[in-house]
């Protein structure tokens, strides 16, 4: 799938991060793109608040289940060249190699239009990472892989960007070490 | 043939869903140590962490409070930013209670980043405040302390400020300290953990 964009979002609803790999059609300046992240943490916050009445009632233990993402190989891998055996902190060849828990249990995941499809990955602190792919996926399997990517976004944010002593918490980042590294990922889907 | 071959099926998906048996635990600190974490050598990790108190020691004039007070707020800033690379690595669920958690902290965050196993013990009636008991400390290999030290510097303080970091972003409100400690004489290392209260309020939106 082609990427667009990736956003990050602080656990206030502060854009803290936004690039994008192919240009948007409209112009946005960096105030709509501020306001976008603000409105996208409210509606997700509101998501989160909205329960259909069948799953208020079904015991918690079923909806966890479904929580769990699957993990998908090869992602953010590239197989003709030789596998790096160190990716940043993390051992090679890849980030993880099992399924894990998605923390976002009841707000929003996932959405689609006619021109694109946007997924949101949350962190148990509250970072939000969000991705925009050009193509109009409805498949489950599709948000598997966004949750896939979007935690491999994650271990680049907590790799490079964390471990930044210039950062400071809930700013914009700068880092051309956390670009050049998520530019790799991106490239090599 | 159909249920012997469902039953230990359900029974493991039941275990990573919930994290609920300290194997799992256990296991999922090993292999992120064995597998997906990069190693270099634990000297190298003794020997900065001794210049950095040796430097503060001298900053502060050997005003020995001032030192435990700077390694902690020092731990503080570490463990706020270092529970993010924790989470990244593990993807663990939320712990639903405190021994859960503590046993996330002996066998999976300490096991990552330092390779040690602290024991858990000391559990309150409560169950809201433990012990972690240090068998080896990497922080402190090497280290004598001076007898003007000996009474009042916690070595290896940065440890409680990097616990008390890293819980408080996962909106638990922790008590952290030192009661006793090899170097200044006691018999074991032991750290208090002691939760005073769930910041419910801070609660990211989407878990239940």
């Amino acid at each position: 799938m082609a990427i667009q964009s990736v956003f990050i979002i602080n656990k206030s609803g502060g854009l803290v991060y936004n690039h994008n790999f192919i240009e948007p059609k409209g112009a946005m300046n960096s105030n709509d793109y501020l306001i976008l992240a603000g409105t996208l943490h409210s509606v997700f916050a509101i998501a989160s608040q909205l329960t259909p009445k069948a799953v208020q009632i079904s015991n918690k233990a079923e909806q966890r289940a479904d929580t769990q993402v699957p993990y998908i190989g090869g992602i953010g891998v590239s197989e003709n060249r030789v596998a790096p055996t160190q990716l940043g902190s993390f051992m090679g060849p890849d980030y993880f190699q099992e399924p894990f828990t998605n923390w976002n249990k009841s707000g929003l995941r996932h959405m689609v239009t006619d021109e694109f499809s946007m997924f949101v990955f949350q962190s148990l602190t509250g970072i939000k990472f969000v991705l925009v792919s050009t193509n109009n996926f409805r498949n489950n399997t599709s948000v598997s892989i966004a949750e896939n990517i979007l935690r491999k976004v994650y271990c680049i944010y907590s790799d490079y960007v964390m471990k930044d002593p210039f950062y400071s918490l809930d700013m914009p980042i700068r880092s051309e070490l956390f670009d050049r590294n998520l530019r790799s990922l991106i490239e090599s889907l | 043939m159909s249920t012997t071959a469902g039953t230990p099926n359900t029974a493991s998906t039941a275990n990573v869903s919930s994290l609920a048996s300290s194997k799992t635990i256990k296991q999922i600190g090993e292999t992120a140590w064995k597998n997906r974490t990069v190693k270099i050598n634990a000297e190298l990790f003794t020997l900065t962490y001794g210049s950095i108190v040796s430097q503060l020691c001298q900053d502060y004039q050997r005003d020995f409070k001032k030192v435990n007070d700077q390694l902690f707020s020092m731990g503080y800033n570490i463990g706020i930013r270092l529970i993010e690379d924790f989470l990244a690595r593990t993807a663990i669920p939320r712990c639903d209670n405190f021994v859960t958690t503590s046993e996330v902290i002996s066998k999976c965050a300490f096991k990552i980043f330092l390779n040690i196993t602290p024991a858990v013990t000391n559990w309150s009636t409560t169950k809201n405040s433990f012990s972690l008991i240090f068998n080896e400390n990497p922080l402190s290999d090497f280290v004598e302390l001076p007898m003007d030290a000996s009474k009042e510097l916690w070595y290896s303080n940065i440890l409680c400020g990097v616990l008390k970091g890293a819980l408080e972003m996962v909106q638990l409100d922790c008590d952290v300290y030192f009661v006793c400690d090899v170097l200044r004489g006691n018999p074991q290392t032991e750290l208090k953990v002691k939760l005073n209260k769930i910041l419910k309020d801070e609660m990211p939106a989407g878990e239940d």
